[in-house]
């Protein structure tokens, strides 16, 4: 949406044709001769030199797998190795002309594609920088291991290519010397100072976080390109499109800046073995017959699509050489489909039932190694015995890594006896960073000018004056709250971008962002597609890179559409790195209401359940503004969740008024509302309203005094206050609007339950939304808890209020008849 | 209009009585002086009578229900008139009145409400919320004593503060051997009502009572080759206190016998001449419960209280008068006997008596007394050993006649003799000064009609 864009009716009316243009198959067709020219004697032996290294790394994982021992020495390997033997010159092809600063995102069957990167780094690398590089990782305990393995290193990238090959399969085999402490693992390795960022276990997932890497790399003027490795197979996953087209978005042309113009530095490089697992792709189960149809279908430019001969490295250099170039005009993205084949199967379990030896054994005839090897030997670059002296080399480097990577004492596993918060201790990084790089911040007004800053001035701070409550007009809101933080944090971090649906211009369908357009220019600001994969993958790979974003899901329900990215990606990577990455990525979510059942269901609990996602849920405007500046500040995920119901609500419980400069609310305190004596109801979220209702109606009718806690946070959660107040009143009321079951709501509840057993004098009770659809909103207070529900439960379940007549079913068995309906 | 019938409060300190049956049902007609329904309290059984006439409309409470005094329990009346105004409100007349109760202690704090759900245990168990239960250990409240007012039957923690309220309190010793015990019913001996150790043992041993069965094979005894009753409240009283003096108290009984040839010959005259002095028909007994009276004030040790570390040495008699009922012993009291002449105590003694086979005894009359006295003589018995009633410190037991002899003037006579059996708590009194109450009372009794002239 931007008025800039004219939609003119005798246009999009007019009629004509849609003109491709052809798409280049295999067209690489240089000889040995021609290519000498490109290519001194040293590279083309060390194509040759690397390929084979993968070859025997991969042979050596295989035999492990399949007969328990390489080089007649045992070893017992439970994991997983998705191997890519027959798919080398693809791998190495790529790397060729890639440095550090450009990065490649792998698939589960990447340890290929890792090594070649890092091999090439390697060779580009002065010895200082890659001393600097290795000494680093892990305080220099790798490096040592790897310096000790041999005493007669002739050079550092001698030594620096065993460190890459060691620290690869030490991670492979879960040593706590590997490049992520083995917390990654075969199908997560990586190592960011090569340029080599995380390989991705789900397929395609690298697509989208791979996007927002390029995406970073734009916003923050960053050396290099990015590639996305992906499979053929990958090609199914909607994910992939909605990052594809991300990536060539038409505003990128149109809309943003001068000097910011054009799609996203990416290549997304599909290495096509031909299979997804079993499933043939050309012709089972894709319908591209070629797969670089596919890049017509996302842009005029056909994402510059082409086929490359995966077989032949010269060609697959060729291509990234050419593509390179063109991304670092700002003409990206660009779609590879690199043919290629794995003569191994899926995974050592495979039979290879899908497929026929005749198939393999064609493809082993074209055996790339084979192939490229009598190529230069024949082209008179190279002999026979100095490829021949090559690969024992290999074959003895192999061995001693695969020695030393098994090595129980040199190459330990993490101790979780001695150090059981190892991986605890990772789940979350916990910095306090206020910017993330140190320069000037792009915007397009000072601050004060703001419109939107300079009609909150006029707002009255507080949500009660002289006893009377603030008209909505006139009352600083919940919605100005989060405004005033994230602005804010615009003026101050460079790095901080934001986006998601409708956020430029309409300023967030519920008027948060209103002013943000004004002030920020569009790469720090944009509308993103109806792509909530897209979306959330992009603000990943984005913070994965060291840059800080906001992404927007504009209802909880989306999350669906976004649950690999929030609930594989978002939360898992600081950990799977061991701490290497860092992840400050708020994910802005607002919680529905009245829109029925598509638009207006509390998801909190979904992830409050997935390890590594820090989840808040203010319900006043202080708290939404502390909230929003303490996880602006941090370098964790934060889920933030928004109440539509409460965007409006004003201050009721700082009678100074919500301060106008900065402070922190600190992430995982729950804050007392309202002391009592006799009851405690918490709640999270916008029941917070409805509680202090009941606790009204509690103290008028009842007596009884009800003291209420905002638990303000849902992960993590200090309990000490709750448990301080159960002490004392003996009794609790957990509230909110997740539908009950298995909801955080009932973790609460449990947790109570253990820590203040001997203080309880009735169970902790439970209410929570009912376990349907959300119906419409004449129909919500069915649903959502009500003042009367709390009321009722605590009669029913905790203490008998004497003339209470309840008007909820809250008795034992109506609670079994639901469980046992399952509603 | 119709009447409603409550439930009479027998006595100040009666807080519920149990209905132990209907002698009516709903529907049916009643006169004035009909037997309505009969209830017991722990220490006395009652009848109630209908008042007015009419049907009887409803009947709120059955058999085996514990009724708060002054609830209504039935209402009398015309076929078809309204009586909703007499139903009991979901929370019953007893809860109301601890509402009262609670409210008042709770004033200028907010209002605390109490009502009570049906008390719903399981079986043997009590529910009872951690809350209240750690309350109820830490200040040293017996919470089986607790109404339970939380949901289906927990007793919660405003109940045992109902409790502490009332004083209902265990000792520390039991305090540590309460957890073993769940779900007997206990009563406290202990001081001031606390539940002591042997409360505890004797409850445990009620508890885990089997019916022993012949070891040898092929005598087994038949299935249920008994009968089982249930023991009414008062049989459990009995049988708790009973069990309580001798678990709790050093008594022993000493023996001695008297020439009733005195007093035999007293009886006679007022048997002759009494109904012509308007004198009621004093027994033997009476004459010796007059003995008694006055004898005590000489021995104070034995007019006492023994509290464990203190005694309470009363300055008037009031004599205990052990009562054999159909519903079993019960113990009503002369008050300040030592102030009534022997015409006066014979009547008491009778009046009492009465009530007590009648089951309409104020309960006000089953308690207080200093020192009693049972008598098993007409049954036969020529000597027992009493149980002490505590906390008194003697109890005095009176036997048969017997012919005995003696030598008089070298010559072997024979006389009438009836034996006491003076049981008395060690720990209050030593063997001698016991002995020396009995000596004076012997000599009292021998010498009676001097002893009435004093």
């Amino acid at each position: 949406m931007s008025k800039q864009l004219f939609v003119n009716p005798d246009e999009v009316r007019k009629s004509g044709w849609i003109k491709f243009h052809d798409i280049p198959v295999n067209q690489y067709n240089k000889t040995i001769e021609e290519e000498k020219a490109n290519y001194t004697v040293e590279d083309f032996v060390r194509i040759y030199r690397d390929m084979v290294i993968i070859r025997e790394f991969e042979t050596m994982l295989q035999l492990v797998k399949t007969r328990g021992e390489y080089n007649g020495v045992a070893y017992d390997y439970p994991g997983p190795a998705h191997l890519s033997i027959g798919q080398e010159a693809a791998a190495v092809g790529q790397a060729f002309h890639l440095d550090k600063d450009d990065f490649i995102f792998g698939s589960h069957r990447s340890h290929g594609e890792i090594l070649a990167k890092g091999l090439s780094a390697i060779e580009k690398m002065s010895d200082d920088e890659l001393m600097d590089i290795m000494k680093k990782l892990w305080d220099g305990r790798t490096l040592k291991v790897v310096e000790e393995s041999k005493k007669d290193y002739t050079s550092v990238k001698e030594l620096a290519m065993d460190f890459l090959l060691y620290g690869a399969l030490a991670e492979i085999f879960g040593r706590e010397t590997g490049f992520n402490k083995g917390l990654g693992g075969s199908m997560h390795a990586f190592f960011t100072p090569f340029g080599i960022y995380p390989n991705n276990a789900i397929v395609g997932g690298s697509a989208g976080i791979a996007m927002g890497a390029a995406l970073f790399k734009k916003v923050n003027r960053k050396k290099g390109i990015v590639i996305a490795n992906i499979g053929d197979g990958s090609m199914g996953c909607g994910p992939v499109w909605e990052a594809m087209n991300m990536a060539a978005m038409d505003q990128f042309k149109y809309l943003w800046e001068e000097g910011y113009r054009g799609g996203l530095p990416i290549i997304f490089n599909f290495f096509n073995n031909h299979y997804g697992m079993g499933g043939q792709t050309c012709g089972e189960t894709m319908a591209y017959q070629m797969l670089a149809r596919v890049g017509a279908g996302i842009n005029p430019e056909q994402m510059h699509a082409e086929r490359v001969d995966g077989y032949n490295p010269l060609a697959v250099i060729d291509a990234i050489k050419r593509k390179k170039q063109l991304l670092l005009e700002n003409k990206g993205p660009v779609l590879l489909d690199v043919v290629t084949y794995r003569f191994c199967g899926h995974s050592p379990s495979d039979a290879s039932t899908y497929r026929t030896n005749e198939e393999v054994d064609a493809w082993r005839q074209h055996d790339s190694i084979v192939a490229y090897r009598k190529q230069i030997i024949d082209a008179g670059i190279t002999s026979q015995e100095q490829l021949d002296a090559i690969l024992d080399d290999v074959k003895q480097r192999i061995d001693r890594i695969y020695r030393l990577a098994i090595d129980e004492e040199k190459s330990p596993r993490m101790n979780l006896v001695a150090n059981p918060d190892a991986i605890a201790s990772l789940m979350f990084s916990n910095q306090r960073i206020e910017k993330m790089e140190d320069r000037e911040c792009e915007v397009l007004i000072p601050k004060e000018e703001n419109p939107r800053l300079q009609q909150i001035k006029r707002k009255v701070r507080v949500g009660i004056q002289d006893g009377k409550p603030v008209p909505k007009s006139r009352v600083y809101q919940l919605r100005d709250a989060l405004f005033e933080a994230i602005l804010d944090k615009f003026y101050v971090d460079p790095t901080l971008i934001a986006y998601g649906e409708d956020n430029r211009d309409w300023g967030g369908a519920f008027a948060v962002y209103r002013g943000l357009t004004e002030a920020l220019p569009y790469h720090r600001l944009f509308n993103a597609p109806i792509s909530e994969a897209a979306i959330v993958a992009s603000a990943v790979g984005y913070a994965m890179c060291g840059g800080r974003v906001i992404a927007e899901l504009m209802y909880a329900d989306f999350m669906g559409r976004a649950g690999d990215e929030i609930f594989n990606q978002l939360s898992k990577w600081q950990a799977m790195s061991a701490g290497l990455l860092k992840m400050p990525v708020v994910l802005r979510i607002s919680v529905g209401s009245k829109y029925g059942a598509q638009h207006s269901q509390d998801w909190t609990s979904l992830v409050a359940h997935i390890p590594g996602l820090k989840v808040v849920f203010p319900a006043t405007p202080y708290d939404a503004k502390g909230l929003m500046n303490s996880a602006l500040m941090g370098t964790d995920p934060v889920v933030f969740f928004e109440s539509q119901r409460i965007y409006d609500v004003g201050e009721m419980f700082h009678p100074e008024g919500v301060p106008e400069g900065y402070y922190e609310v600190p992430i995982g305190e729950p804050d007392i509302k309202k002391e009592g004596r006799d009851i405690t109801i918490m709640t999270a979220g916008a029941t917070l309203y409805r509680a202090l209702e009941a606790a009204k109606i509690l103290e008028t009718k009842y007596g009884m005094s009800a003291e209420v806690i905002d638990a303000r946070s849902i992960v993590p959660f200090n309990y000490e206050k709750v448990i301080e107040s159960v002490k004392k009143t003996g009794k609790i009321v957990i509230t909110g609007d997740a539908c009950e079951r298995a909801s955080y709501l009932k973790d609460f509840a449990h947790n109570i339950t253990e820590l203040a057993f001997d203080y309880l004098d009735a169970p902790p009770v439970v209410v929570g939304a009912r376990n349907w659809i959300t119906p419409a909103h004449e129909l919500e207070r069915f649903f959502f808890p009500q003042p009367d529900w709390i009321i009722d439960a605590i009669h029913e379940k905790i203490v008998p209020l004497k003339g209470h007549v309840p008007s909820n079913n809250f008795t034992a068995n109506e609670q079994l008849r639901r469980a046992r309906l399952g509603v | 209009m119709a009447t409603p019938v409550i439930m009479p409060r027998q006595g100040q300190t009666v807080e519920s009585c149990i209905i132990t049956k209907w002698h009516k049902k709903k529907g049916d007609r009643v006169k004035v002086g009909d037997l309505l329904f009969s209830y017991e309290t722990d220490k006395a059984a009652f009848d109630e009578e209908a008042k007015a006439e009419g049907t009887l409309l409803e009947i709120f409470f059955d058999e085996g229900d514990d009724v708060p005094v002054l609830a209504t329990v039935c209402v009398i009346g015309q076929e078809g008139e309204d009586i909703s105004e007499f139903m009991p409100k979901d929370a019953s007349a007893a809860e109301d009145v601890m509402v009262e109760e609670q409210q008042s202690i709770a004033e200028g704090q907010g209002e605390m409400e109490i009502q009570s759900s049906a008390v719903v245990q399981e079986g043997n168990r009590i529910k009872i919320s951690p809350r209240a239960r750690n309350l109820a250990e830490r200040v040293g409240v017996d919470y089986r004593q607790a109404t339970p007012t939380g949901p289906n039957g927990r007793i919660i923690e405003r109940d045992i503060r109902q409790l502490l309220e009332r004083g209902q309190l265990v000792t520390p010793a039991a305090r540590e051997q309460y957890m073993g015990t769940e779900g007997m019913p206990i009563g406290g001996t202990g001081i001031g009502g606390r539940v002591t150790t042997a409360d505890l043992q004797s409850a445990k041993g009620e508890a885990h009572y089997e019916m022993p069965q012949p070891s040898v094979q092929g005598i087994k005894a038949k299935e249920a080759d008994y009968e089982e009753i249930k023991l009414s409240n008062i049989r459990k009283v009995i049988a708790k206190t009973m069990h309580q003096s001798l678990a709790n108290t050093a008594q022993l009984t000493i023996h001695t016998s008297f020439d009733a040839t005195e007093i035999l010959a007293f009886r006679k005259k007022v048997k002759e001449y009494g109904e012509r002095l308007g004198l009621a028909n004093i027994t033997l007994n009476d004459i010796i419960l007059y003995a008694v009276s006055r004898t005590l004030l000489n021995h104070k040790a034995l007019n006492a209280h023994f509290l464990d570390d203190k005694m309470l040495l009363f300055n008037h008699v009031h004599l205990g008068v052990a009562v054999d009922t159909e519903r079993g012993l019960m113990v009503p009291t002369i008050y300040n006997a030592d102030t009534k002449s022997l015409d006066e105590i014979s009547r008491e003694a009778k009046e009492l008596v009465e009530a007590c086979r009648k089951g309409s005894i104020n309960p006000d009359y089953l308690k207080g007394g200093t020192f009693t006295v049972t008598n098993l003589g007409s049954l036969g018995v020529e000597a027992f050993t009493p149980i002490l009633n505590p906390p008194q410190t003697g109890i005095l037991g009176v036997n048969a006649i017997v012919q005995r002899v003696k030598e008089v003037d070298g010559k072997i006579v024979t006389y009438p003799s009836i034996g006491l059996s003076l049981t008395f708590d060690h720990r209050a009194v030593d063997g001698a000064p016991a002995a020396r109450f009995l000596q004076e009372l012997k000599a009292n009794l021998e010498n009676f009609s001097i002893f009435l002239a004093k």
